[in-house]
């Protein structure tokens, strides 16, 4: 004990305010003013930001067309593996009845496709899709390898269900002139997508880059020979495969296909008239008891909002503001009761 | 520790560690050392072989104690030589625990020799008032009495770790129960959906079958949902737990400067314990008191003296404004004595012929030697530490007892030095309760001077002192509510030739074989009666400073508080009413001291009757079933008012134990308010505390000093030692100490509180952190056919527990307050929650996990429905997966710290650094890993490039975000809300009130100190023992400082041994009495 002491002369702890527990803090305490005030201001957002969105939802112009059925007989010939190398073309006459203003987006959704299966979403190669490293298979299986052993490029089971439908939508003036409707196929992507995180392999010669590698088993021709016109659109770089490779999160999906090129007849945006999709019909989704359909839709502020954010934020204001009148009533009640409390 | 010893294979003494004593060794104890093993006395210094020990240690009594060697082996003295050569054998009982019985046989030299307990010194006790001794090693290390005492060593852990390993279990249950659901859910998937969508995305087709893919995404799940389970959670609990004793080990109010000791936690893993405590074991000397008597007031002729007048007249305690008596004109003053009240000063000057009287008396009837140290001054050589207050008392007004001889006392009056002569010693004991010394003066006059019990010796006044009675009544009254130990003085002026005749029939009766000590016991009553009385002494057992208000507080904090001391009823009694424990306006006090099974069993129906009787007459005679009984009995436990006290001692308590009397004493005790049990051995406190512990289902709390106390320590949840004094085994054996009882108030009220509540809230937090980040993925099951895809990216999965939220929820398991310390202590009520379970219970861990579930409805659907179906502002889809998950990882770190940020109730610096520093670390490190450079370097690692970048600068994720983080929060608002403003807490009132008071800070009120009334009772209590006189009369303790002629010294040997034999009768005597039946059962 003696010893002890000698050694360290203080054994007073120090009087420092985190030894003592004497920090200087603020003691938060949900006083009845703050948190009343709190709770109508919060709803008065979420009631404002609710009406907001739903009229923004309101103004959107959206037409769906489910084509599985509409084009039946494709449906039947694709479900029948052996018919792959079979054209079949279906056209699909609407009518809008209202100018679609501003831009215009083009999709194609997917229903009842899995995406998010665990499966399937590994399944991919990134170090392959950024064109480093083009046998690197890895984390493809089954789909990593062709029969011969050579590497698949693109591989992996996403890549290989790769959307393969060709959608062109041409504005009907009249009975005879059919005007295909311009579209873009750029700035369908992610720049990241595009730039960063797809790259073809550093050559000239495309197809000489992909020698080696064979073509995931469901597709017509191989990765090099997507787009032949626009190099910026061909292997890797292919728009439509970069949109399908950014898996969707939920087995009913939209992935934006085209957007409309603001020209001739469309600087407004998609006037009313007839228009018609021609679709080259390749997807089968019958097999698994899917659909699907094409997606013309405007955008607002907020993007492409549906109804529901604007719902959810007007009923969580509304359920506020109840919550927050009942509050203040009981706190009033009880004001004086608890102020006799505390006096005791 | 060291100790001087000679191994049994060499001749000279040697410096050892205790480690290597053993059995059979020779030890040489010099003064004031402690005792290293169980010791056969050989010799020592004094003569006869006669040593002195204080057992405080083991016991708790503060009285010296006489051990004597056998006369064949104190003739060794110190020779070494010839105690190197001694070779004798010791045949005795097997290692036990009984400290006040042992039984041996001596052989030696062809002869045996009977030993008892007075032969033997036991470990723990320590050498006083002799010069040196010399034993011989009867039991060392474990087998000694004080190591058969000292129960087993437990491994301790909280109720709220075995809550959580249980809630572990549950949890764990839960998942798997997740998994099966959702094994079930991929079955049926794969049955419906999943073989046709197989079929297209892969070439295995048909190879899996549902139930075994069901069984495999089992295994998947299993380990996705694991987060859910945990396992952080004990290196949390564990951290927090250490943060807190720091703060205990670092709290300067907890460190007692006297003796330079901080608190000490010597344990990590019970803090939060120390905020539960229902009840308190105390010992009392060392622990309660100081160990220290002092002479407090006094009334002499009718005249109270020790209390101060103030001002306005009216009588205040002693405070130390007052200026102390100044003594420094008496050389021969000791220092240390205080006394304030100059009064008694002035009468002496004055020459008041009974303060005088009263004086001489405490000089001369005692049984105090005296001693000159080196520098000539007075040392007084005290058995009891009541003895020494009064004679240094009497000493520092003038009247020092200088020496003694067996026929003399020396005395210096005022200066003048004035021997009387001795004629004799009417001793003290226990059942006469005074002791008596009949003196001669210069004068010749010959006079009986008497001090004892109130009781007894009011009862031998003269008649002429009934005014001076009533009066003296009244004051010992006084003395006796404030807890102080009072002595009645008297004396009695003797006729000569009455003295002469009184003589000869003692010494006549001396001699007598058969029923020698009734007839003594006759004499004394015959001379001891027809006295003057003269006044009243109160001396103060000092209380450590604070325990009164302690003892108080703790009460009030719901705290039961028990004392166990191996010490006298009387002197428990009146440490029981100086700190408060035992209160005059008690309905009952219950005294069990039965000797035989029967008789306790008789005293405790009794005593229950009687508390009963009080609380339900309509049952009153009455034969009641025995269910009703018990029906009732349970009812009645609820419903008995009134404060009640049991005092048990421990013989009753031995029989009390068994089996059968155990659930009465159990029921009786916890009705009871206080419970003291005095005369305890150290097994039996821990048995005690085990009945408590076990039958009550009560945290309970052990505080102590000494070795005595180590096993109850051991024993009781949570064992505190009271360090800073000389012995260390309580300190070592115990999970907290701390120098003084009164820090045991803020070690409990503050810091036990707190660490209980912040715990609690870390485990409520805890928990619904991991129900919300983990059930997404259940919810997202059921969108991904069940194919055990996670929700999150797997480097947030990592980073989620270890680096986004563990610092805020450990900074505020370490930093939270609810309320302050001051009001901590000052409402003790605050201390209930923790004793009821409320803060963090099983229900409050499924309000927890509720909550949680919610959080992960919320966190999971919101976002579903936001983004079914939605595109972004760019026209790009933005329900992909990647985006999704950052959505949702996003929202996940906002709720849980907005979360956090609501629990959080004591916001310090640290707090914020902590809490804001997890979000921007969050989105720090969310960006670096979406970063082009990351995933250049590690394409496959870090797939999620772009994402953040891309996701968070849309409106309409952040409005997701919001939205979650809203829609989470509020219902938890209004219900805290709601709780605050229907049914506060008194935490939350205080809360309330210290927010006001803030505002204008008041002065803080003293609760004001309740003044006792008086009562009706005696507050004699005196630590002596039996034998003291005889020991003086024969002068045998006495040194002799010339050498004394050889015929006087064959005399005193004569002698000796006639006292020595009648000290081992009484001693056995009173041994056997108490221990007959224990014996007979045996």
């Amino acid at each position: 004990m003696k010893r002890t002491s000698e050694i360290c002369p203080s054994r007073l702890p120090d009087n420092s305010a985190l030894k003592q527990q004497q920090l200087p803090a603020c003691r938060l305490q949900l006083s009845a003013a703050g948190v009343l005030s709190g709770f109508f201001a919060t709803g008065a957002f979420c009631l404002g930001v609710g009406i907001i969105l739903i009229l923004s939802a309101k103004s959107i112009k959206e037409i769906e067309i489910k084509y599985t059925n509409i084009c039946g007989h494709c449906a039947k010939l694709r479900e029948d593996a052996t018919n792959f190398d079979k054209e079949c073309t279906c056209s699909i006459p609407f009518y809008l009845s209202e100018t679609m203003k501003g831009n215009v987006y083009l999709y194609y959704k997917l229903y009842g496709f899995y995406q998010n299966l665990y499966q399937y979403i590994l399944s991919r190669s990134n170090s392959q899709l950024m064109g480093t490293d083009l046998k690197d298979v890895g984390n493809c299986a089954p789909f990593s390898k062709s029969h011969n052993g050579t590497p698949i490029a693109p591989c992996g089971a996403i890549a290989n269900s790769i959307f393969n439908d060709t959608i062109i939508l041409s504005y009907n003036l009249n009975s005879s002139i059919h005007i295909k409707v311009p579209m873009l196929r750029s700035g369908i992507t992610w720049w990241t997508d595009k730039y960063v995180k797809f790259q073809n392999p550093s050559t000239f010669n495309l197809s000489s880059a992909f020698a080696g590698t064979a073509k995931p088993p469901y597709w017509s021709k191989p990765v090099y020979e997507l787009d032949l016109q626009d190099p910026g659109n061909n292997g890797f770089l292919n728009d439509d495969f970069i949109v399908w490779m950014r898996t969707a999160a939920f087995p009913t999906f939209k992935k934006l296909y085209r957007r409309l090129n603001r020209i001739q007849y469309f600087v407004e945006g998609l006037p009313a008239g007839n228009y018609s999709f021609n679709i080259s019909y390749n997807f089968p989704v019958t097999r698994f008891k899917g659909e699907k359909s094409v997606v013309l839709s405007t955008t607002t502020w907020s993007g492409g909002s549906s109804l529901f954010l604007g719902l959810a934020y007007t009923v969580t204001g509304a359920v506020t503001w109840l919550a927050a009148f009942s509050m203040t009533a009981i706190h009033l009640m009880l004001k004086d009761r608890t102020k006799l409390f505390i006096e005791q | 520790m060291t100790v001087n010893i000679m191994k049994s294979s060499s001749t000279q003494l040697q410096n050892e560690k205790w480690m290597n004593v053993k059995v059979g060794d020779i030890i040489k104890l010099e003064n004031n050392q402690f005792v290293a093993a169980d010791l056969l006395l050989l010799s020592s210094s004094e003569p006869h072989g006669l040593c002195y020990i204080e057992t405080a240690e083991l016991d708790g009594e503060t009285n010296l104690k006489v051990r004597h060697a056998l006369s064949v082996t104190s003739e060794l003295g110190a020779d070494i030589s010839r105690l190197a050569k001694f070779d004798g054998t010791v045949v005795c009982e097997a290692p036990n625990n009984k400290l006040d019985k042992f039984m041996g046989v001596l052989s030696w030299k062809d002869s045996k020799h009977s030993l008892n307990n007075e032969k033997i010194i036991l470990r723990g006790c320590i050498l006083r008032n002799t010069g040196w001794c010399f034993g011989m090693v009867i039991f060392a290390g474990p087998d000694t009495k004080l190591m058969q005492n000292s129960g087993k060593t437990k491994f301790k852990r909280t109720s709220i770790d075995r809550l959580m390993n249980t809630l572990v279990l549950w949890i764990f249950g839960f998942l798997v129960c997740m998994g099966i659901i959702l094994a079930i859910g991929n079955s049926i998937w794969e049955n419906q959906v999943g073989d046709q969508f197989r079929t297209f995305l892969f070439l295995n087709e048909g190879e899996k079958n549902s139930v075994f893919s069901g069984f495999l995404t089992f295994w998947s799940y299993i380990i996705i949902l694991n987060t859910v389970v945990p396992i952080s959670l004990y290196v949390s609990v564990e951290v927090i737990r250490l943060g807190h004793s720091y703060f205990i080990n670092w709290d300067r109010k907890m460190y007692y400067s006297g003796k330079a000791t901080p608190a000490e936690a010597r344990t990590t893993t019970l803090n939060e314990e120390l905020g539960q405590i229902e009840y308190i074991f105390s010992d009392k000397t060392g622990t309660l008191t100081e160990n220290i008597m002092t002479f407090k007031k006094c009334s002499i002729n009718g005249k109270i003296y020790g209390e101060v007048d103030d001002d306005i007249g009216q009588k205040t305690d002693v405070t130390k404004k007052n200026k102390p008596v100044d003594f420094s004109v008496n050389p021969q003053a000791d220092r240390t004595f205080q006394f304030f009240d100059h009064r008694l000063m002035e009468s002496i000057k004055l020459g008041d012929s009974k303060v005088y009287e009263f004086l001489r008396l405490l000089a001369l009837c005692h049984t105090v030697m005296s001693e000159e140290n080196n520098a000539g001054k007075l040392i007084y050589q005290v058995q009891s530490p009541d003895e020494g207050a009064l004679v240094t008392a009497a000493r520092n007004f003038g009247f020092i007892f200088k020496s003694r001889t067996s026929e003399t006392i020396t005395i210096e009056e005022l200066g003048t030095l004035v021997t009387y002569q001795l004629l004799a010693f009417l001793d003290f004991n226990n059942i006469r309760k005074r002791m008596s010394v009949i003196v001669r003066n210069p004068e010749g006059q010959i006079k009986l001077y008497s001090k004892g019990a109130d009781t007894i010796l009011f009862e031998k006044l003269h008649p002429s002192n009934e005014d001076l009675l009533t009066l003296t009544t009244d004051h010992l009254n006084e003395f006796a509510g404030e807890g102080l130990r009072t002595l009645a003085i008297a004396y009695r002026d003797l006729d000569d030739k009455y003295f002469k005749e009184w003589h000869k029939m003692l010494e006549d009766a001396n001699a007598l074989i058969d029923e020698r000590d009734e007839r003594i016991a006759g004499l004394y009553e015959e001379i001891e009666r027809d006295l003057m009385l003269l006044g009243a002494t109160a001396v103060e057992d000092k209380l450590q400073e604070g325990v009164t208000e302690t003892i108080t507080n703790l009460s009030l904090a719901n705290i039961k508080i028990w004392i166990l001391t191996g010490d006298k009823q009387e002197t428990a009694i009146n440490i029981g009413y100086a700190c408060n424990i035992l209160t005059d306006d008690m309905n009952d006090v219950f005294i069990i001291a039965g000797n035989t099974a029967v008789e306790v069993r008789e005293e405790l129906r009794k005593a229950k009757e009687n508390l009963f009787g009080q609380n339900r007459s309509f049952s009153n005679g009455h034969v009641v079933f025995e269910k009703q009984q018990l029906e009732l009995d349970s009812v009645v436990e609820e419903t008995v008012t009134g404060d009640y006290a049991l005092i048990i001692n421990g013989h009753s308590l031995a029989h009390a134990l068994e089996s059968d009397i155990k659930d009465d004493l159990l029921e009786l005790a916890c009705m009871c308010k206080t419970v003291v049990c005095c005369r305890v051995t150290p097994l039996q406190k821990a048995q005690v505390v085990e009945l408590v512990k076990k039958y009550r289902n009560a945290v309970t709390l052990a505080i102590g000093d000494g070795a005595n106390d180590v096993s109850m320590i051991k024993c009781a949840h949570i064992g505190v030692g009271i360090s800073g004094q000389e012995g260390m085994q309580a300190v070592l054996a115990s999970d907290y100490s701390f120098a003084q009882f009164r820090y045991l108030q803020r070690l409990l009220l503050v810091h036990g509180r707190w660490s209980y509540f912040r715990m609690c809230k870390f485990l409520c937090y805890f928990f619904y952190k991991n129900f919300a980040f983990t059930l997404v993925h259940f919810w997202f099951g059921f969108f991904c056919g069940f194919s055990a895809q996670t929700v999150y990216d797997q480097w947030f999965i990592a980073l989620f527990n270890i680096v986004y939220t563990s610092l805020p929820v450990l900074a505020m398991g370490i930093f939270d307050q609810d309320v302050n310390d001051q009001n901590s202590m000052d409402y003790p009520q605050l201390y209930e929650p923790g004793q009821l379970n409320l803060l963090f219970n099983k229900r409050k861990f499924f309000i927890g996990m509720a909550h949680g579930v919610y959080t992960s409805l919320a966190l999971f659907f919101i976002p579903y429905g936001a983004f079914y179906n939605v595109a972004g502002e760019d026209g790009q889809h933005i329900a992909d997966y990647q985006s999704f998950a950052v959505t949702m990882a996003t929202s996940l770190v906002i709720v849980v710290s907005v979360q956090i940020a609501l629990d959080t109730s004591y916001w310090t610096v640290i707090n914020h650094v902590f809490i804001w520093g997890s979000v921007a670390t969050y989105f720090s490190i969310l960006f670096t890993m979406h970063s082009n450079g990351i995933f250049g370097i590690f394409p496959n690692q870090f797939p999620f490039v772009g994402n953040a970048r891309h996701s968070l600068t849309q409106k309409c994720i952040w409005l997701v975000i919001l939205l979650t983080t809203v829609t989470s929060v509020i219902p938890v608002v209004i219900l805290r809300f709601l709780k605050v403003n229907l049914c506060p807490t008194l935490s939350d009132q205080i809360r309330q009130r210290q927010k006001a008071q803030k505002k204008a800070r008041p002065s803080r009120s003293r609760r004001p100190q309740t003044r006792r009334s008086s009562s009706r009772r005696s507050g004699y209590a005196f630590a002596h023992q039996e034998g003291y006189g005889e020991l003086i009369t024969s002068g045998k303790n006495m040194r002799a400082k010339n050498p004394s002629p050889i015929p006087g010294l064959e005399k005193t040997l004569h002698n000796s041994t006639s006292w020595i034999e009648n000290l081992c009768k009484k001693t056995t005597d009173t041994v056997s009495s108490f221990s007959l039946d224990k014996t007979v059962k045996l």
